[in-house]
């Protein structure tokens, strides 16, 4: 039901958009089958999958080195309060400085290549799984911890059972929010770096207003977007069976 | 008469907690209290008293401010030997029955397939055989609470705490619940402490009522219940004893709440029915 929905939503886009088109006209707005049409031809010049395969080596990188970083240091600062308190002052204050300040000084250390544009991808994702995480772990439910002190429980099974499934939904939550962030730095850092990918064909298109070509490069990171999204439910759903009841 | 031996004794104790102006609160003063081996004793108060603060004590959660607690002649420490089943279900929403009551046996040093067969023994126990790969989120009130009383009896305590285990069941399944605690004491004379409201329950189960007064929590009385046992099989309702027993303890309970300052029915005088 949600599927047919969700389908209908985007056949009134499309209108939409279509309408838009002819109200202001193909230059500025261009229409979908004029998009289409740029899609096919950015295909057949083989533009289009390299520039996906560079943003997609970028993004995954950045975001993959961010998860296996994040959770395990989040899980760390969670199960270990003198760690977390001393810590968790210097996560947030770097989680609230607008991570492009740091570029030129990624630049400088790492250069324009993919290790930089990986380092920015990851330097943005971290951040909210980080801290998701931590959350997540302090959140624990102290009669859940009571009981489990009652019956004596050690402190890796009080972990493995009650604190680290209790935490998931809070890391999903984070996964995801790093996933947006990543997506957008991913961006970024074809930008400000050597200009590649994804980024690098948006600023090309755009700064020449080829607005057809223009509108499939920001379809295209709309696509990613939605596809790692839709994988996080996926893995949501997996591993938290036991909330739907049925 | 022999004297039977002493299981849990507390002499002088009380526990207070602080208050949000940081005052300390008295939840418990001068309690002493002494329970033989294998007696089945019900608490009775209204609420406030410190009946699960005492419980918590018993269990080693808290300790006492003043005065000291023995257990088996040591100071209590919470394990598979003393079982305590909390007044809400405190179950793992993600864990289902039989995960929920295997973590109760984590710390016994039992094998894993000794600890699949206790499972499956207390499962059994409460009746929870078609429910075992359920969720808690899947059962009703009652099957939670009977899943918070099998975790508690699946390492078989010497010593049972039990903190108004069947208040959430409707009436039916309270009845049976009580009969087949009746029979797993007379079967493995556990020490029990059972916390209730009714007043019928305390009576039909214990061997002795106790009955606590709030703010301060304290012990006012200590009454025996000479019913004869199995307390099923007869109308236990309709003994002189039991008829003599709940009047009083009624009595002294609305006493209570009616001249306790800190009641909701301070004074109110309530007509009696
Ligand atoms: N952790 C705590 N912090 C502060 N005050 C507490 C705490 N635990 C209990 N108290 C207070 O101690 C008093 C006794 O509480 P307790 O839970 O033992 O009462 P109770 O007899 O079990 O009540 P009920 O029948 O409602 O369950 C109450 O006034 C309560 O507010
Ligand atoms: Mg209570």
């Amino acid at each position: 039901m949600i599927a047919l929905y969700r389908v209908l939503v985007l056949v009134g886009l499309i209108g939409l958009w279509w309408l838009i088109s002819l109200q202001v006209g193909g230059v500025i707005i261009p229409s979908p089958p004029a998009t289409l049409g740029a899609a096919q031809m950015l295909l057949a010049e083989g533009r289009l999958l390299p520039a996906l395969g560079d943003s997609l080596i970028t993004f995954l990188g950045g975001y993959g080195l961010a998860i296996i970083v994040a959770i395990p240091f989040g899980l760390l600062m969670g199960a270990f309060a003198p760690v977390g308190k001393t810590l968790e002052v210097y996560v947030f204050a770097l989680a609230a400085t607008p991570r492009v300040a740091f570029v030129p000084l990624i630049i400088v250390f790492l250069g324009l290549g993919v290790e930089a544009k990986i380092f920015i991808v990851f330097l943005g994702a971290i951040m909210p799984i980080l801290i998701n995480t931590y959350a997540g772990v302090l959140a624990t439910d102290r009669d859940l911890l009571e009981m489990a002190q009652s019956v004596r429980a050690g402190r890796v099974e009080t972990f493995r059972r009650i604190v680290l499934p209790g935490a998931v939904p809070f890391i999903i939550a984070g996964l995801r929010l790093g996933a947006t962030i990543g997506l957008i730095n991913t961006v970024v850092a074809e930008l400000y770096t050597a200009v590649r990918g994804l980024g690098g064909l948006l600023a090309l298109y755009g700064n020449t207003f080829r607005m057809a070509e223009y509108f499939v490069i920001v379809l295209m990171l709309a696509c990613i977007g939605v596809l790692v999204a839709e994988g996080l439910r996926l893995a949501e759903k997996r591993l938290v069976r036991w909330k739907s009841g049925s | 008469m022999t004297e039977p031996a002493a299981h849990v004794v507390l002499s002088g104790v009380s526990k207070h907690f602080g208050h949000r102006d940081g005052t300390p609160m008295a939840a418990l003063t001068g309690v002493d209290l002494t329970i033989a081996t294998g007696e089945f004793v019900a608490i009775l108060g209204p609420s406030g008293c410190g009946k699960t603060t005492l419980l918590r004590l018993l269990d080693g959660l808290l300790q006492p401010d003043t005065g000291s607690i023995c257990v088996g002649g040591a100071p209590p420490r919470p394990g598979p030997e003393t079982g305590l089943v909390f007044q809400s279900f405190r179950l793992i929403p993600w864990a289902n029955v039989r995960d929920n009551i295997d973590f109760a046996l984590t710390s016994s040093g039992l094998s894993l397939s000794e600890r699949a067969e206790k499972v499956d023994e207390a499962i059994a126990l409460v009746g929870l055989q078609r429910f075992a790969s359920a969720y808690p989120g899947e059962l009703s009130g009652g099957m939670k609470q009977r899943v918070a009383l099998a975790r508690a009896l699946a390492s078989e305590p010497q010593l049972l705490l039990m903190d108004e285990p069947f208040a959430s069941l409707d009436a039916q399944s309270r009845e049976l619940m009580q009969t087949e605690l009746m029979a797993l004491w007379a079967r493995r004379r556990p020490t029990v402490v059972f916390v209730t409201h009714s007043v019928e329950e305390a009576i039909l189960l214990a061997d002795r009522v106790v009955l606590m007064a709030p703010r301060p929590g304290r012990v006012i009385e200590s009454l025996p219940v000479d019913l004869p046992r199995p307390r099923w099989g007869y109308d236990v309702h309709g003994h002189p004893s039991f008829i003599a027993l709940r009047r009083h303890l009624s009595e002294r309970l609305r006493e209570l709440v009616l001249t306790d300052p800190g009641s909701d029915f301070f004074q109110r005088g309530a007509p009696r029915s």
